[in-house]
């Protein structure tokens, strides 16, 4: 196969050294219940020609959770080589009608979810909060979705309080804030998804950013590993947090007496190691009692929110793996699951209905826990 | 086949906050996403389609400003052969029959054996659903609006329009004609950044009035049948009543209030 820059895949993902193993799709959250199948494609991007990816709609399934990549032992990435023949997909206009939505919602839009420009900071409608002109410490970047999702909304209210509380200088973008392009890149539309990155680098260094806080685990992975040319420093906000709380600044003083379950969003814990801010954040919250899933850190299992999955009905059948997580947390006793992504929020609390655990287990952002903690 | 899609380059509204600039004839550009009208995706997409099947060439025809080249560039990544932009101050306040008489002035200069035009059956910004029928009267050709299927036969086509209560007429209609597409008429394809750039080599012509051969009188508010006296935003009517009880008593009170309000006729 060619990549649509015209590299042969064999050499672009350097496949000849793939031993077949198949630990990349014993390690897949998805291959059990769909025909993906990280390593036959491995194989068939090195035999076969372009036209056979044409039918492949489990392509869409990939939730870009990497661990495909972070188990492979010869460093290979199969992960990269579905987001390529995503890309094929993407240039043929072999695309599911949703991601077509998605995508050229953030062309005209700079959202995924197909609102207004103008209507982008309204989440922030109440609150008093510096904009990027007038020039701050941190820029808070929100994201897409929670600047627009009801639920997720809450999230970013809840990060402006507590970095108020903890004394945090920041502004944000407001209404000039754009997608970030993670889940873009992970869709396979390349050209947009370059298009955000060189915008939002000339916006961030128009108004002199140096340092990025995000909602989002996704946001801070794009930023942080594939942004070619930004010099500001990137921090998911259970880092900055964590570190107000180190300093002595945000102090989380009301009881919450609750068992509470973390679920590692692949985006901030398995691809950029970090486990141990969201994990003391929680434990530092009185009256927690912070439980553990059997399979944590780099071994947790994906919430199938990413990658696109946000914007494409899968083919897989069966119970989904946020579902079996609900259901592993119930077991474990857990009153709250506790999140630090805007997609797990949201994957997580439809399986939680789905199971029907409603009533039974509350799915909350680390940032609306501790909000709690600081106002009870 | 000689095909023509006539585009509009519009705001999104449907979320929107709509601000009326102050001298009260159009809104504020600022903060709007501005795109492809909806309903000529579509006579887009059906052009594409219909050069797939029966070869031939297509014509994208817009009348703007520079800014509306962004959506002549997606017609030409979609499969459009080549864009006209038709740009002029004179055009400043024309209405769907001026309007109309550019875009026949440009089709017979840039396309005067065209087969088929293809329009959107209305535009989503001030939704006069009038250019397509009245190019085809300028033109002096046969037209059919709300289409909702397409078959090319010889030198004619069977075509399906949408009325309403879910019927659906079928006709046959003489080609050369105007077809103004309704939407869901098919599934406008994907285009990707990287083939709108790839595009970039295609031709985008800019003309003026005069390369057409219209007269600034012909256009504008002198060539137009309408004119445009004020924009505005209907007052949110702060008043609700919500009446209660017997369906007999509610009913003679919602008469009564009729009544006094002066709105049923003596
Ligand atoms: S894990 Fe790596 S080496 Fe093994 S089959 Fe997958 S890509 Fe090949
Ligand atoms: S990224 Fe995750 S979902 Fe995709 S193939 Fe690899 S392991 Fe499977």
């Amino acid at each position: 196969m060619e990549t649509v820059e015209g590299e042969s895949f064999g050499e672009k993902y350097d496949l000849f050294v793939c031993l077949q193993c198949g630990k990349c799709t014993g390690s897949c959250p998805l291959s059990m219940r769909s025909q993906l199948n990280p390593r036959k494609l491995v194989r068939e991007a090195l035999l076969l020609e372009n036209e056979a990816v044409m039918d492949k709609d489990f392509l869409w399934d990939c939730t870009t959770c990497a661990t495909c990549r972070l188990r492979c032992p010869r460093d290979l990435q199969p992960v990269e080589v579905i987001i390529g023949m995503r890309s094929i997909l993407i240039e043929e206009a072999k695309v599911p009608s949703t991601v077509q939505e998605a995508l050229e919602s953030t062309f005209k839009n700079g959202n995924p979810w197909g609102r207004a420009p103008s209507k982008r900071v309204e989440w922030a409608a109440e609150l008093s909060i510096k904009k990027a002109s007038e020039g701050a410490e941190y820029l808070y970047y929100v994201g897409c979705t929670p600047a627009y999702d009801p639920r997720v909304q809450s999230v970013a209210r809840s990060l402006v309080r507590l970095f108020d509380a903890a004394g945090v200088d920041f502004a944000i973008l407001g209404n000039e804030e754009k997608c970030c392009g993670n889940e873009i890149r992970r869709m396979g539309e390349i050209g947009l998804f370059e298009m955000l990155m060189e915008d939002n680098i000339e916006m961030f260094e128009n108004y002199g950013v140096e340092r990025i806080v995000t909602t989002s685990p996704h946001c801070y992975n794009v930023f942080k590993n594939e942004y070619e040319g930004l010099k500001a420093e990137v921090f998911h906000y259970t880092q900055l947090l964590c570190d107000k709380l180190d300093e002595g600044k945000l102090k989380l003083t009301k009881e919450l007496k609750k068992k509470v379950i973390y679920q590692d969003p692949c985006f901030l814990g398995k691809q950029n190691k970090v486990f141990e801010e969201p994990r003391k954040l929680l434990s530092s919250i009185p009256g927690v009692e912070l439980l553990e899933y059997d399979r944590e850190k780099m071994r947790s299992v994906c919430c199938e929110g990413g990658g696109g999955r946000m914007w494409a009905e899968a083919t897989a059948t069966g119970e989904r793996t946020a579902e079996m997580r609900v259901k592993e947390a119930a077991a474990l006793g857990a009153e709250v699951i506790a999140v630090a992504c805007p997609f797990c929020l949201l994957t997580f609390e439809d399986a939680v209905k789905t199971t029907g655990y409603e009533g039974k287990i509350e799915v909350k952002d680390i940032s609306e826990l501790l909000i709690e903690a600081i106002e009870g | 086949m000689k095909i023509v899609v006539c585009v509009k380059h519009v705001p999104d509204t449907a979320e929107a906050d709509v601000v009326i600039t102050p001298d009260k004839k159009g809104i504020k550009k600022e903060g709007l996403a501005f795109g492809i009208n909806e309903w000529d995706e579509y006579a887009l997409e059906e052009a594409i389609l219909t050069k797939e099947k029966y070869g031939g060439e297509v014509v994208a025809i817009t009348i703007g400003g520079k800014d509306s080249e962004d959506t002549l560039r997606r017609c030409l990544a979609k499969g459009a052969d080549r864009a006209v932009r038709v740009e002029d101050p004179a055009l400043e306040g024309s209405d769907a029959y001026a309007l109309a008489k550019a875009l026949g002035a440009v089709i017979k200069k840039e396309m005067p054996d065209y087969d088929i035009i293809f329009t959107g059956t209305q535009a989503g910004d001030d939704g006069f659903a009038q250019v397509g029928q009245t190019l085809a009267e300028t033109l002096g050709i046969p037209h059919a609006a709300l289409v909702t299927k397409v078959e090319i036969q010889d030198g004619k086509a069977k075509i399906h329009r949408e009325l309403e209560g879910g019927l659906e007429e079928v006709l046959e209609i003489q080609l050369p004609a105007v077809l103004a597409v309704q939407t869901g008429i098919n599934e406008p394809r994907y285009v990707s950044i990287m083939g709108i750039r790839k595009a970039k080599k295609k031709e985008l012509k800019v003309l003026n009035l005069s390369d057409v051969g219209l007269s600034p009188d012909e256009v504008g508010e002198k060539g137009s049948l309408l004119k445009l006296e004020e924009l505005y935003v209907p007052p949110v009517e702060k008043m609700a009543e919500i009446l209660t009880g017997a369906p007999e008593e509610t009913a003679a009170r919602l008469a009564s209030i009729l009544d006094e309000k002066g709105l049923i006729p003596k």
